[in-house]
């Protein structure tokens, strides 16, 4: 990586979520120099810990407007340019016999004045559009919802940043906000790699860090008074349903059911929790007992799919500056210029909003940016698509078609998961096409250029960016044969068994909250052959 | 059908008691539902590698200080070492090849370079004294074009701790080239495949000759020998260097060539092996299990004098969890283990997990009890018993091996 540490970089960038991500592209497009920094790995906080629903807004119609519109805008600008993001797969609102079908009208009525269509649909139509839906239903509306793959949209808009000249910086953590007087300008950094801290200097820096903003904004002596809410979720083995399931009603506990890829998912819970309590995002018994309950009474077929994971993931809701209470809290996009807030020049906090809203948080906090250094250039991100989602003339499929020489599973699932960058994915012989991950048909070819090319530094960020271990087994057989790999790559093969083990412990801080039926059985499997078989443990290899 | 003994279950416990068995004269049906535990046997069979934290030098020494419901404690320290000898002879009988004693445990490299302490292991692999001298000094690290189940990284630094200097080299075999062409076959059993044909082991010996000229020892990834039993001694034969086998991911190609062997012993002797087949359940009378019924067999009811329930643990679903339980899912036996699923797990992965602990509840005598009380002709042996974590202790093939030869001499008697 190119890392210029003497340099002064126009702005810094704090978070590897979809904002920063979204942000240090914008910015570089309109050619500002650029440094994005992120703690552990894109879209590791709470970017990738959602439903990765394409909200049509639908779900905000009724209780907050404001939302509603901006997500329907959003929702068709992400289908031009993430497309290989994205799957347009509709939803449905469903009213059931417990709901009350009055709500039904007030909420087309809603939608409508939003800017999102609506269409009513009989019951029995809407059973054979989407079968897994629950057979009791009385009412349904379908909107224009989609499924959307968070790791895949962040890491697209890091590679076009870094394309256009961006420098990223991952597993670097922000130790200090650097000030002389009172203009911030740079951060101190933590290299979790080298173990050292490093400094960089920048005009502005932009605090892009979610949740995790509120204690950035302290190093740089500011409060910023947020209020985080918990949400988990619970990921099934199948995809049960083919559409986006909502219950029509106000928004309420796991009412949305999601199919994404090889999965789908349902959530969420809502609970407010403390700020100490952010970095250990635990699901309990009764986060997941309510999951499941609500879940099946979307899809009925969930009561005996099996679970694969439970997950949480905390949502950066922010109190307006005068309550302090936190009672009047936005969901909407916020957006700090602390100069006029605190009185400090060079600091700027985008927070708030949605995964859906990324695009626009980045706009309105790089407008702000180019205020500040008196640049001239407009937003282009709403009409140039990101990388791997660009027209050309080769469609899809004749471009993976040349990656591989088995027109087999690989091919699909590269193409699926990186557009039209499934080039890259160099052919070298018939060895490139061995399957490493069976469950999510990853490839060492896939492997080795998620390695070469995508900021992968241990097996969990080669997970993110391939799929790998994230199939049925959770990593039993895969894990090793890209342990393997990764190794490679890696100066210390020792480091490599370490790197093994946290990637394990990782699959299993999602397993153990849903550890019954197959899953524990795999568990005990996993234990066998790697503790057993393999002698692996937990540290110091 | 009518049988003197009846096996629930074909993995190695199974498979031990029947062979008892029916070496005593007992006509023996074992109903399996398919693979086992051996099948990622790691080539070893472990008796106590850890007690209390630390590492076991003697076994039969060290199970004093386990815990009174441990399987070893309840079938009783005195018997132990006549047993750990009987399972020995009965394993050699059954034709496999073993070095080891219960009184000293030695060590085996496992595929991350590590020492790991055991009880008896396959003349395929090698066997160390000492945990912390390895008898070579350059290693040359075998392995296939393509494999990806064969970690010789992993292998080197291991070595390099142990003071072992050690290449890693590839060779590349027209043999596999089908194989490899298809994206998931080029997998340990497939290659094993070939070798057994016995038409590329000249080929790789003399690959192998050139390669590791001056190199003390050649390590390669255990894929000798699924059917052929002969074909990992002809390997040693042809290579000219010491030949060290290490496991490669499972399935286990020795630990298959094992399972096969232990059953032919089985069937020699008389024993009916039904294969494919789940019991579904059983009809009690007066605390006794008088028959069975099987998923293949319908109608035909399986009668015995004496059954075993050696049905593995929660991977080869002896045991079952759903979310609001725990249960013994042929005949709904008691559970030595906690109802509620918070106390299942620990949310490290490599602690010592509550639910490994757990298993079908029995009296002294090993009998299965239902509803507190027990079975009278229904014995319980191998993993599918509780009071131990097997994976922590290194002692998960002991405890099939010894409670099955006890259930075994308790109906002989």
């Amino acid at each position: 990586m190119n890392k210029n540490r003497s340099k002064e970089y126009d702005v810094i960038i704090i978070g590897g979520g979809a904002t920063g991500a979204g942000t240090a592209r914008d910015c570089a497009m309109r050619g500002l120099s650029v440094l994005l920094v992120e703690r552990h790995d894109f879209a590791t906080g709470a970017t990738g810990r959602n439903h990765g629903l394409l909200h049509s807004g639908a779900r905000y119609a009724v209780t907050d407007h404001e939302s509603a519109a901006e997500c329907i805008e959003e929702n068709m600008i992400l289908r031009k340019i993430a497309n290989h993001c994205i799957e347009e797969n509709n939803g449905l609102f469903l009213t059931l016999p417990e709901d009350d079908i009055a709500f039904q009208s007030q909420f087309v009525d809603a939608c409508t004045s939003a800017g999102i269509s609506t269409e009513i649909i009989d019951p029995k139509l809407a059973l054979r559009m989407e079968p897994s839906a629950n057979p009791d239903i009385i009412g349904a509306v379908k909107v224009p919802d989609g499924s959307v793959d968070p790791f895949r949209l962040t890491m697209s808009n890091a590679l076009d940043a870094k394309l256009k000249g961006a420098d990223i910086l991952t597993q670097h953590e922000v130790v200090d906000i650097l000030k002389d007087q009172d203009r911030v300008n740079g951060v101190e950094l933590f290299d979790h790699a080298k173990k050292e801290k490093v400094k960089y200097y920048g005009k502005i820096v932009c605090n892009a860090a979610g949740i995790w903003g509120h204690n950035i904004a302290r190093f740089a002596g500011v409060n910023i008074n947020m209020f985080p809410a918990k949400g988990s979720l619970l990921i099934f083995g199948h995809r049960v349903n083919k559409m986006v399931l909502n219950r029509c009603r106000k928004p309420a506990n796991a009412d949305i059911l999601v199919p994404g890829d090889t999965i789908c998912l349902i959530g969420t819970t809502s609970e407010r929790i403390p700020i100490e309590e952010i970095d250990n995002m635990y699901v309990s018994k009764d986060d997941v007992d309510v999951l499941i309950r609500e879940g099946v009474k979307l899809s009925p077929s969930l009561a005996t799919t099996r679970i694969l994971r439970a997950y949480a993931g905390v949502r950066p809701l922010v109190a307006a500056d005068d309550d302090p209470s936190g009672r009047s809290i936005s969901r909407g996009i916020v957006l700090m210029d602390h100069k006029e807030r605190d009185g400090l020049e060079g600091f700027i906090t985008i927070t708030g909003g949605k995964l859906m809203t990324y695009r626009l948080m980045a706009e309105e906090a790089t407008d702000l940016i180019c205020k500040k250094l008196d640049v001239d250039k407009k937003c282009e991100t709403a009409n140039i698509p990101l990388q791997g989602s660009e027209k050309s003339d080769e469609t899809l499929n004749n471009v993976s078609q040349k990656v591989y020489s088995v027109n087999g599973i690989t091919q699909k699932s590269a193409k699926d998961r990186h557009g039209s960058l499934a080039h890259k994915i160099a052919k070298g012989d018939e060895n490139e096409d061995s399957m490493v991950c069976e469950c999510e048909g990853v490839s060492i070819g896939e492997v080795k250029y998620a390695i070469n090319e995508l900021h992968v530094n241990n097996l969990i960020d080669l997970r993110r960016r391939t799929r790998v271990g994230m199939g049925t087994c959770q990593g039993e057989l895969c894990a090793c044969r890209a342990a393997g790999l990764l190794c490679e790559s890696m100066e210390e093969p020792g480091k490599a068994k370490d790197d093994l083990a946290n990637f394990l412990q990782e699959r299993w801080k999602g397993m153990s909250p849903i550890a019954w039926g197959e899953t524990i059985n795999e568990i005990q499997f996993t234990s066998w052959i790697y503790e057993g078989i393999y002698g692996l443990k937990p540290d110091n290899n | 059908m009518k049988f003197d003994n009846i096996i629930i279950g074909g993995g190695l416990s199974g498979l031990t008691c029947g062979i008892k068995l029916a070496e005593q004269g007992k006509k023996c049906a074992i109903v399996s539902s398919g693979q086992s535990a051996i099948h990622f046997f790691s080539g070893s069979f472990d008796l106590l590698g850890k007690a209390n934290g630390e590492e076991v030098t003697n076994p039969l020494e060290s199970m004093k200080s386990l815990p009174e419901n441990h399987p070893y404690k309840r079938v009783g320290l005195d018997k132990i070492e006549r047993l750990t000898n009987d399972a020995l002879h009965l394993l050699v009988r059954s034709g496999l090849n073993l070095n080891g004693q219960a009184d000293r445990n030695h060590y085996t490299l496992t595929p991350m370079g590590v020492m790991k302490p055991t009880w008896l292991t396959l003349s395929d692999f090698t066997s160390f004294d000492q945990k912390d001298s390895f008898p070579w000094k350059k290693a040359v690290i075998l392995n296939f074009s393509g494999f990806l189940d064969f970690h010789t990284l992993f292998i080197k630094d291991g070595l390099k701790k142990l003071d072992v200097q050690a290449q890693i080299k590839t060779v590349s075999m027209k043999q596999f080239e089908a194989i490899r062409k298809n994206p998931s076959e080029m997998r340990s059993t497939n290659i094993a495949k070939e070798f057994d044909k016995e038409n590329a082991i000249e080929e790789f010996a003399q690959k192998a000759n050139v390669l590791s000229d001056g190199f003390d020892v050649v390590i390669l990834p255990a894929v000798f020998g699924l059917f052929n039993k002969t074909i990992a001694d002809k390997l040693k034969e042809k290579i000219e260097k010491p030949v060290l086998l290490l496991p490669a991911i499972p399935p286990s190609v020795p630990g298959i060539r094992t399972q096969i062997t232990l059953r032919e012993r089985f069937q020699e002797l008389g024993g009916t092996y039904l294969l494919g087949d789940n019991v579904e359940e059983g009809v009690f009378e007066n605390g006794r299990l008088l028959e069975i019924r099987t998923n293949n067999h319908g109608d035909i009811k399986f009668e015995a004098d004496q059954f075993i329930l050696a049905s593995g643990s929660f991977y080869s679903k002896g045991i079952v969890a759903t979310h609001d339980k725990l249960y013994e899912p042929i005949f709904g036996l008691d559970i030595d283990g906690d109802s509620n699923r918070e106390k299942w797990f620990d949310e490290k992965i490599f602690n010592d997990q509550a639910f490994m602990h757990y298993g079908v509840k029995t009296d002294q005598k090993f009998r299965a009890l239902m509803n507190g009380e027990p079975v009278e002709n229904l014995y319980v042996a191998g993993s599918v018993l509780g009071g131990a974590n097997p994976l922590k202790e290194g002692s998960g093939a002991g405890i099939s091996l010894l409670t099955s030869l006890h259930a075994a001499e308790q109906i002989l008697k």
